[in-house]
C-alpha cells in the first residue's frame, strides 16, 4: 500500500511538472479565468466599486433627515439610492440595492423639539430592510446603520434617544453582478481546467506513453487517481486564488461554508476531468481533442446561467440550460459564496453534478483505449 | 551464451529446460491483414535473438504479443513460465521493454522520467546508474522533447533497463543511432548477456545481426521462415561461395551461367554481378578467359561468403535497406 502511494505521488508530481510546463494550458485554466474575474468584475460593479449599494427612502423630507443622509457614517460607508418605499423595496428584491433604510415621517420636527428641550413621547423607529440569505452582509450593514443612528442620539447628549433601529428583512431577488459573476467564473475555471484535461491525456496515448506505462506494473487505477489528483489540487488552487482576488478587489466575502465550498470546488473538479475523460475516449487526435474542447466550452459557458440569471433566458433556452452541467456547479458555488435565489436547491445541485460524475466516469471506463 | 553455439543444425536447438520464451502456434489478424501467421520458437535464457523481417513482416505484433501488450487470436505465449496472455501482470515486473517508437513524457527531464518508471517497480536499478550506461549524463536535465532522435531512442533503451530485468525486450533499438552509439549499444547488450538476461531484438540491419545475435529468425508475411545461428542459415542456403566483379556490359548471363562451378548469378544495384560457385578456381578461370575474348578484364574482382544479407535475400526476394 506504502508503495502503490509512493507511485501514486510521484506520478501526480511528474503529470504536475508537465502541466506548469505547459505554457498555453495554464492560461486558459489558470490565468484566464482570473482576468476574467478583474475585467468584468470591475465592469459590473462600476466605478470605484467599494461602497455597498443601499436604498435611502425619506419619508420625512426635511434639513434634518438630509443631514442624516450626508453624514460621513452613512454617506462614508454606503452608496445612496433613493426613491419611494415602494421603488427601494423593488429595487432590492432585484439585486440592485443589498438594503433598505426608511427615515420616518416626524423625524426632524421630533429633533427640532428635542433640541428645544422638549422630551419626546417615545423613540422613532428608522426601519432597516436586508436580505437575511446574506448573512454577513446582513450584520455588516446592520451594524453600520446601528452605530450612525447611535452617533445620531449621541450627538444630542443628555437628551433621550431620538431614533431607534427597527430591523426588517427583505428576501431579494438577487445579488449584485459582480457577486454573481465570480461563483460563476469560478465554475468556468473548473469545467475549463476539467475539459482541457483531455487534450494531454490524448496526446499521451498518441505518442504511446499509455501503451508503454501498461508494459510496466503500474496499475490503472493508481494512473487515473494521480490524473485526478493533480487536477483537484489544481483546482484548490484556481478556487483559493479567485476568491482572493475577488474578496480584494470587490469585497466579495464567502457567505456559506468554507468546508461545503472545498467540497463543491472538488465534486466541480471531478465532474468535469471526468468529461475531460470522454472527450479523451472519443478524440482520435490531439488536434481533435482541442477541437472538441473549444467547441464544447463555450455552449456550456454561455448556455448554463452561470454569466446571466436562468429566469432572463428565453424559454427554449432555459430549457437547454437545465440539461447543462455548468448551471448546477454554478449554482452550488452561488449558494455557498454569496448568497442569492437559488436555481435548484443546493443537495439537487450536488445530486446532479455526483450522478454526472458517475456517468461519465463509467463511459470512459467503457469507451477510453490505452493504445 | 556458450550452451548455444554446440547445438548445430535444426529449428530445435532449445533445450525446454533452458528456454524463458516459448512461442507456440501464435497468429494474430487485422481485419484481413494476418499480422502474424502461426509462428512457434523458443529462446533460451542468456540468449540474444533477432527478428529479422522486413517492414510488415510482423516482429512488433509478436514482439508486443509477448510483452503483454497484444493479445493473439490463437497460439500460446509463455515468457519465464508465465502465460503472456493471461498473466501478463505477473510478467511486468520482470521484463524490461523498449518500444519502436520511444514514447516519453515530452515535458519531463531525462532523469525525472528514468525516476518516474523506477518508482513503479518493487526493486529498481538506480537511475543515475541508467542514465550513465546509455551515455545520457549530460543530457539528463534536458527535457525529452528536446532530446535528439538517437538520444529518445537511448533513454527508451535505458527505462526497459530500469528495473533489472530478466529479459529484455528491444524493437528496432539502433534505429536512428549514429554508428557510435549503435556500436556502444551493441556493447551494452553483450553485456546484458554477459549477466545471463535474455535478450529479444528486433532489426533490419543484417550487420547488427550478424554480430550480435546468437540465432535469428527471419519472418515475412507474419511466417517465420529460417532460423538457426547465421552461420547456419548461411550454410544451409549456400553451399557455395560468392565471385563478385564489376558487371561487364558485352557478356551475356548464359555464358556467365555456363562457367565451371556456377550454380546461380545475380546483379547487385552496386554495379556487381555475383556468381554463386563451388569450384572458385575454375570460375575465376573461365571469366578471365571470357574476358580476356573480349578485349577486356573484370575491374573489382574478389571472392567472399555469402552473408545473412544473401540469405536474406534469397528467403525474401527483397533487399532490407538500401
Ligand atoms: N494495430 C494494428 N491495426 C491494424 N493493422 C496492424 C496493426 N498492427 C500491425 N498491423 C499490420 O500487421 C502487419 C505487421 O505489422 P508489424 O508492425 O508487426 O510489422 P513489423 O515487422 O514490426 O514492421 P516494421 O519493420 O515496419 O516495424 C502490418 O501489415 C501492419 O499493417
Ligand atoms: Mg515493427
Amino acid at each position: 500500500m506504502d508503495r502503490q502511494m509512493r507511485r501514486l505521488w510521484t506520478l501526480t508530481v511528474a503529470n504536475t511538472k508537465s502541466y506548469v510546463r505547459d505554457r498555453a494550458t495554464v492560461f486558459w485554466t489558470l490565468v484566464f479565468p482570473l482576468v476574467f474575474v478583474v475585467l468584468f468584475g470591475s465592469i459590473f460593479s462600476g466605478v470605484g466599486g467599494g461602497k455597498t449599494s443601499i436604498g435611502w427612502v425619506d419619508l420625512d423630507g426635511t434639513t434634518v433627515s438630509a443631514e442624516l443622509a450626508a453624514s460621513p457614517a452613512v454617506a462614508g460607508a454606503f452608496t445612496l439610492t433613493t426613491g419611494t418605499q415602494d421603488e427601494m423595496l423593488q429595487a432590492m428584491r432585484d439585486g440592485k440595492v443589498r438594503a433598505v433604510v426608511v427615515v420616518p415621517h416626524g423625524f426632524g420636527s421630533a429633533v427640532v423639539a428635542v433640541r428645544a428641550g422638549q422630551a419626546p413621547a417615545a423613540p422613532l423607529d428608522i426601519a432597516l430592510y436586508t436580505d437575511p440569505s446574506a448573512t454577513q452582509t446582513a450584520a455588516a450593514i446592520t451594524g453600520i446603520v446601528g452605530a450612525a443612528v447611535a452617533g445620531f442620539n449621541q450627538a444630542m447628549s443628555g437628551l433621550p434617544p431620538v431614533l431607534r433601529v427597527n430591523a426588517k428583512t427583505l428576501q431579494s431577488e438577487g445579488i449584485t453582478a459582480t457577486a454573481y459573476l465570480v461563483p460563476g467564473i469560478l465554475a468556468m475555471a473548473l469545467m475549463q481546467l476539467g475539459l482541457f484535461g483531455a487534450i494531454p491525456l490524448v496526446e499521451q496515448r498518441q505518442n504511446l506513453i499509455l501503451k508503454r506505462l501498461s508494459a510496466t506494473p503500474l496499475r490503472r487505477w493508481t494512473f487515473v487517481s494521480a490524473n485526478l489528483a493533480m487536477r483537484v489540487a489544481v483546482a484548490l488552487v484556481q478556487a483559493g486564488v479567485l476568491i482572493v482576488v475577488a474578496g480584494v478587489l470587490f469585497g466579495i466575502t464567502v457567505v456559506g461554508s468554507w468546508a461545503l465550498l472545498a467540497f463543491l470546488v472538488l465534486l466541480g473538479a471531478m465532474t468535469f476531468v471526468s468529461l475531460g475523460y470522454v472527450v479523451a475516449s472519443f478524440a482520435p487526435t490531439e488536434d481533435s481533442a482541442s477541437q472538441i474542447v473549444s467547441i464544447l466550452q463555450f455552449p456550456l459557458m454561455f448556455l448554463s446561467g452561470i454569466f446571466f440569471a436562468i429566469d432572463a433566458m428565453p424559454g427554449w433556452l432555459q430549457a437547454v440550460a437545465r440539461l447543462t452541467p455548468l448551471t448546477y456547479l454554478g449554482d452550488a458555488l452561488r449558494q455557498v459564496m454569496v448568497g442569492g435565489v437559488p436555481f435548484a436547491p443546493l443537495p439537487v445541485d450536488i445530486a446532479v453534478l455526483g450522478a454526472l460524475t458517475v456517468v461519465f466516469f463509467g463511459v470512459s471506463a467503457r469507451y477510453f483505449r490505452w493504445q | 551464451m556458450a550452451g548455444l553455439q554446440g547445438r548445430a543444425g535444426g529449428e530445435q536447438t532449445v533445450d525446454p529446460g533452458t528456454s524463458v520464451i516459448r512461442v507456440e502456434g501464435v497468429r494474430k489478424r487485422y481485419g484481413s491483414v494476418v499480422a502474424v501467421d502461426g509462428i512457434s520458437f523458443e529462446v533460451a535464457r542468456g540468449e540474444i535473438f533477432g527478428l529479422l523481417g522486413p517492414n510488415g513482416a510482423g516482429k512488433t505484433t509478436t514482439v508486443e504479443m509477448l510483452e503483454g501488450l497484444r493479445v493473439p487470436d490463437e497460439g500460446r505465449l509463455h515468457v519465464l513460465g508465465i502465460d503472456a496472455v493471461r498473466s501478463s501482470a505477473a510478467l511486468k515486473p520482470r521484463i524490461g521493454v523498449a518500444l519502436q517508437t520511444p514514447s516519453l513524457y515530452p515535458r519531463l527531464t531525462v532523469d525525472e522520467v528514468v525516476g518516474l518508471f523506477a518508482s513503479f517497480y518493487e526493486t529498481s536499478r538506480p537511475p543515475d546508474e541508467v542514465i550513465a550506461v546509455l551515455g545520457l549524463g549530460e543530457r539528463r536535465h534536458a527535457l525529452t522533447k528536446d532530446l535528439s532522435g538517437g538520444q529518445k531512442q537511448r533513454l527508451s533503451v535505458a527505462l526497459a533497463l530500469v528495473n533489472d530485468p530478466e529479459i529484455v525486450f528491444l524493437d528496432e533499438p539502433t534505429t536512428g543511432m549514429d554508428p557510435a552509439a549503435r556500436r556502444s549499444l551493441w556493447d551494452l547488450v553483450k553485456r546484458l548477456r554477459g549477466d545471463g538476461r535474455t535478450i529479444l531484438l528486433t532489426t533490419h540491419y543484417m550487420e547488427e545481426a550478424e554480430e550480435l545475435c546468437d540465432r535469428v529468425a527471419i519472418m515475412d508475411h507474419g511466417r517465420i521462415l529460417e532460423m538457426g545461428t547465421v552461420d547456419e542459415l548461411v550454410s544451409r542456403h549456400f553451399h557455395e561461395r560468392t565471385v563478385f566483379f564489376d558487371t561487364i556490359a558485352g557478356v551475356p548471363d548464359d555464358a556467365l551461367a555456363a562457367l565451371p562451378g556456377v550454380a546461380r548469378l545475380r546483379h547487385e544495384d552496386g554495379g556487381h554481378t555475383l556468381l554463386y560457385t563451388a569450384d572458385v578456381g575454375g570460375t575465376i578461370a573461365g571469366l578471365l578467359a571470357l574476358t580476356e575474348v573480349l578485349g577486356d578484364e573484370p575491374g573489382d574482382l574478389g571472392i567472399r561468403r555469402p552473408s545473412l544479407e544473401d540469405v536474406f535475400l534469397e528467403l525474401t526476394g527483397r533487399v532490407l535497406r538500401d
